[in-house]
């Protein structure tokens, strides 16, 4: 995906900017992920942990999450993103104001692994160090990890092979989406 | 999150009620704040605070708590045990000091620079130089958070030789594990994952802070037994090189408290408690997670520090938080803390989250005011926060204050000596052992060896150690994998620090190896303990390491103390920790211990862990040059093999794989026929006169023999008549598969045999076999008829395959 269909993905400027103003400014998601034409060794090893875990996942892309939080705007997370999170050689991102539903990417499933909000987010507190670095203000930063996931299940079995597999409830706080 | 300094909480002393309450509240009160504290302890603390005319305020009690848990104050090693061996009952009044201790003190040896004091022990390294070693345990994290507990576990001893002395650098750390089988296929109760994925998670961690931190992690172990299900061991070690001068530190009335490096939050509150008690119902706050990046800034500054000497001394936050590391360093003088001052994550901690967090990745210094300036400058340079939290006094109290309210203020005395020690029964009987039948398994040598290969606990660990950055520094020199196609297995890894000195001549370095097997604790943890020095030493002896300077640590891993059966078997073990170290003139210069790996399982049964003893041992290399590997280096050598063979299987691997068919008595170490052997092979290693060594352990001459030749891609003929041996033995597989202690096999060129042979005069030293082109190996049994032949080919794929297969990878 090129930078210029990176940005609020799959949305008009029109229905994007809609949004903006009704979640107030300042709350992006970005999801910064492998290029489909390289090799996801990480997706490659998820997948393996979640078929040892009884699931028959066909193939598992993996996108790394980072929601960003604070006084900032669209241009703040372009620099972040262009800087500091993507290697636009390798990678693609994708960005969305943190009101809006994740952009699907033709997968099945979508699973969502974040660190729960009482567990410190020691790599979220390096990104906003970077950021503060790059210039951007003092926002906060958690990240997580988008498992996108082809293969069929139930939502049960799902839940079931990434609680024993990919995240652990102790620390983690996970959500399922199943494209529409 | 928006990290702030702290200002906004109301500063408040919550007290708790103690006066009046009888011994069963007591104890339900320590259950409900999840202290660890038994009810004797607690009548202690109701005394001494009924002297006082007041109550404890919770902070208070919450230090004690901390400083007097099992983890900080290691109770069953220093309090009064009874034991009794069946025939006699005596009093040991303290099982450190009159087994471990006791050794080191009386053994006295010069290079010995600081044991049993600090952090981490030092030994002397050239004339210049100190190296620190510590290994210690994160069991208990591990068991519920495996990644998280990994990182921190490394991330923790770290910063015990960070804070050891005055600094230390780390240059390399290592890592046993002991886990369930991978493809462990029983019932788990509620809650607990599953073997695989700790194993995963374990490694994924040790690898993540490890390689993030730019430390060699270039040694280690695994050890795979169902019992560890519910209660993996996850044993991290790292080894500092330091300055000579940097190995004792002091701490000065006047001087500074200084923290430096990750803020304070609310993470990992009551890890000292919670590693104290059996896992269920234990606290989930006791999570933390780690920051290798943090601890590599402070690391940074650290050492631009100490070389500046603008502090006096140091110690790193770890259980118990600020509690336990200014409670330590102002144990001889006192300390008056200004807790506001403290760098949060969060506003809204209260004063004892802050005085009790365990966040990772600080320390605490003690900064002489002049140097303040600097010191902050250093840190600042790295991006590395520092926050002055008051000053060292010559009080005797430890005073802890927030905003003007006081929240802590206890004499020094009664926080460091004050604990009562409660008496203990430990009991400890002989296993009786089966009596040995005649073989009833159909299985030939070939078979039995191929299984072995393939055997959890002998297999590759190419799959683990390949996720570990080993090279980084620059100075493995011999590799934790060897051989031709760096793929075979090594007894000890050789470590060259001086990139990190600058000494581009000095060609000194150093091993560090492991000695550790549960199987032969289950039988007899005494004969366990002598054989795990053993197998530490002769696996440094291995790759030319100096042997007559090797320094020990010990790691106890047991189940529940309260239990005399299993405390008996703790201090039989710590006996043979005590005779095997006198015997072979090795002290130890520090050690660990981590209790109560115990869990209900799912029938509601206690589930405890084996008896877990790991020794792991350092010593100099004088010549880096000059270190082997254990792959056969070519055809024609003569294979000599060391040491005398006894029928000795009891908690062999020979058992596991054929059942018990044969003797049951445990391998036993005669120390000090042990260490004239070790001399002389010493000798015939440092004159050039051997080509390879291995020692023979699990599995023994048959697996050894194995691994040397399918390391090396050359064949071998052995003959198993000319075996030394103790006593006469009838039975191929006995001495193919004994596994007495103290026994190499050695690779000889032919030129070499006569001076190898006059070196080793008098010692238990036979030429067993021979190395040849053929890529087999050929063993010729007693009656003179070929008993095993094997393709190295098959062999190598069974020892290769069983990881990766039994992991579904």
């Amino acid at each position: 995906m090129s930078d210029k269909t990176a940005v609020l993905a799959k949305e008009t400027p029109e229905t994007a900017a809609v949004k903006t103003a009704a979640a107030g400014p300042g709350s992006y998601l970005v999801e910064v992920c492998l290029k489909s034409d390289f090799t996801d060794a990480e997706g490659q090893s998820a997948q393996w942990l979640l078929n040892s875990a009884g699931l028959s996942a066909r193939a598992v892309r993996v996108g790394r999450l980072y929601e960003m939080r604070g006084a900032l705007n669209l241009g703040h997370v372009h620099v972040a993103v262009r800087e500091l999170l993507c290697d636009c050689v390798t990678q693609e991102f994708r960005v969305w104001h943190a009101s809006c539903a994740a952009p699907g990417n033709g997968c099945l499933w979508r699973v969502e692994v974040w660190l729960k909000p009482t567990v410190t987010d020691t790599v979220g507190e390096s990104v906003r160090d970077a950021l503060r670095d790059l210039g951007i203000p003092d926002i906060a930063v958690r990240c997580g990890l988008a498992y996108h996931i082809a293969g069929r299940c139930s939502r049960q079995q799902l839940d079931r092979a990434v609680a024993r597999s990919l995240a652990n409830p102790i620390v983690h706080r996970v959500s399922l989406h199943e494209a529409s | 999150m928006t990290a702030t300094r702290t200002a906004a909480p109301a500063p408040r002393t919550e007290t708790v009620v103690l006066g009046g309450l009888r011994p069963a509240e007591l104890q339900a009160l320590s259950a409900r704040h999840g202290w660890s504290l038994s009810a004797g302890e607690l009548c202690a603390i109701q005394s001494h605070f009924r002297g006082l005319k007041r109550e404890p305020s919770l902070a208070e009690l919450e230090t004690l708590a901390q400083t007097w848990s099992e983890h900080c104050k290691h109770k069953t090693f220093t309090s009064p045990i009874r034991f009794s061996d069946g025939r006699k009952t005596r009093l040991i009044k303290s099982l450190i000091e009159e087994t471990i201790f006791k050794a080191t003190k009386q053994l006295k040896k010069p290079w010995c620079l600081s044991v049993f004091k600090d952090n981490a022990g030092f030994v002397s390294f050239g004339s210049k130089w100190s190296l620190a070693f510590k290994v210690e345990t994160h069991n208990h994290p591990c068991a519920i958070e495996p990644y998280g507990g990994a990182e921190t576990g490394v991330g923790g001893v770290i910063r015990d030789v960070m804070g050891a002395g005055l600094g230390a650098k780390p240059v390399l750390n290592t890592d046993v594990f002991c886990f369930a089988a991978p493809d462990y296929a029983g019932p788990l109760p509620e809650g607990a994952l599953h073997p695989r994925r700790i194993l995963n998670s374990v490694v994924s961690g040790v690898r993540d802070y490890g390689n993030r931190m730019g430390i060699p992690t270039a040694a280690g172990g695994l050890w795979f037994d169902d019992a560890y299900r519910l209660n993996p061991l996850v044993f991290c070690g790292t080894v500092g090189l330091a300055p000579a001068w940097a190995v004792r530190k002091e701490v000065k009335p006047g001087d500074l408290i200084v923290a430096a490096g990750g803020r304070t939050g609310r993470d990992g509150l009551h890890g000292a408690t919670f590693s104290s008690a059996a896992l269920e119902g234990a606290q989930l706050s006791a999570v933390q997670i780690g920051h290798a990046i943090n601890e590599k800034k402070m690391l940074d500054a650290l050492l631009v520090a100490r070389d500046k000497r603008l502090y006096r001394g140091l110690t790193d936050c770890g259980a118990g938080g600020f509690s336990s590391a200014i409670g330590e360093l102002a144990a001889d003088c006192g300390a008056r803390v200004r807790l506001e001052a403290a760098l949060l994550k969060a506003s809204d901690l209260a004063p004892w989250e802050i005085w009790l967090s365990e966040s990772q990745e600080r320390m605490v210094f003690a900064v002489p005011p002049k140097n303040l300036k600097a010191f902050k400058e250093v840190f600042a340079a790295e991006s590395c926060e520092t926050a002055v939290l008051g000053e060292f006094t010559s009080s005797g109290r430890l005073q802890v204050a927030h905003a003007g309210t006081p929240v802590v203020d206890l004499d020094m005395r009664f926080l460091h000596h004050g604990l009562p020690r409660a008496e203990r029964t430990a009991v400890w009987s002989p296993a009786k052992s089966a009596p040995a039948k005649s073989p009833a398994h159909k299985k030939s040598l070939a078979q039995i060896l191929t299984e072995c290969l393939g055997h959890l606990n002998v297999c590759s660990r190419e799959w683990v150690i390949r996720q570990y950055d080993h090279e980084v520094q620059g100075g493995t020199v011999i590799k934790p994998l060897q051989g031709i196609r760096h793929d075979g297995p090594g007894d000890a890894c050789v470590i060259w620090p001086h990139a990190a000195t600058g000494d581009a001549a000095d060609f000194q370095g150093f091993a560090v190896s492991h000695g550790i097997n549960p199987n032969h604790g289950k039988l007899d943890p005494y004969r366990m303990a002598l054989a795990c020095v053993d197998e530490a030493l002769r696996n440094l002896l291995c790759v030319g390491a100096d042997v007559s300077r090797a320094a020990l640590l010990d790691n106890f891993c047991w189940g529940s103390p309260e239990d005399p059966v299993q405390l008996g078997a703790l201090v039989r073990a710590a006996e043979g920790c005590r005779d095997a170290a006198l015997g072979f003139g090795t002290p130890f210069i520090s050690g660990k211990d981590s209790l109560y790996n115990q869990t209900k399982d799912v029938g509601g049964k206690d589930l405890a862990i084996p008896g877990t003893l790991l020794i792991s041992a350092l010593a100099p290399v004088p010549d880096v040059r000059k270190a082997l590997t254990m792959d056969i280096k070519g055809p024609g050598n003569a294979l000599y093999l060391a040491g005398l063979t006894a029928e000795e299987l009891g908690g062999s691997l020979f058992h596991e794989v054929c059942g018990r068919c044969a003797s049951c008595t445990v391998p036993s170490a005669d120390p000090a026929a042990a260490l004239s052997l070790f001399k002389l092979l010493q000798a015939a290693l440092g004159k050039g006169l051997v080509l390879s060594a291995h020692d023979l352990s699990e599995g023994g001459l048959g697996v050894a023999a194995a691994e040397m030749c399918f390391t090396g891609e050359f064949g071998a003929c052995l003959d198993l008549d000319e075996l030394p041996r103790r006593a006469p033995i009838y039975s191929d597989e006995i001495l193919l598969f004994s596994e007495s202690p103290s026994r190499l096999l050695l690779e000889v060129a032919p030129d070499r045999e006569a001076a190898f042979l006059k070196t080793m005069r008098g010692a238990p030293v036979k030429r067993v076999g021979t190395t040849m082109a053929n890529p087999v190996l050929k063993v010729t049994g007693l009656d003179g008829r070929v008993a095993l032949e094997a393709q190295l080919c098959d062999l190598k794929c069974a020892w290769q395959g069983a990881l990766p297969r039994r992991l579904g990878a």
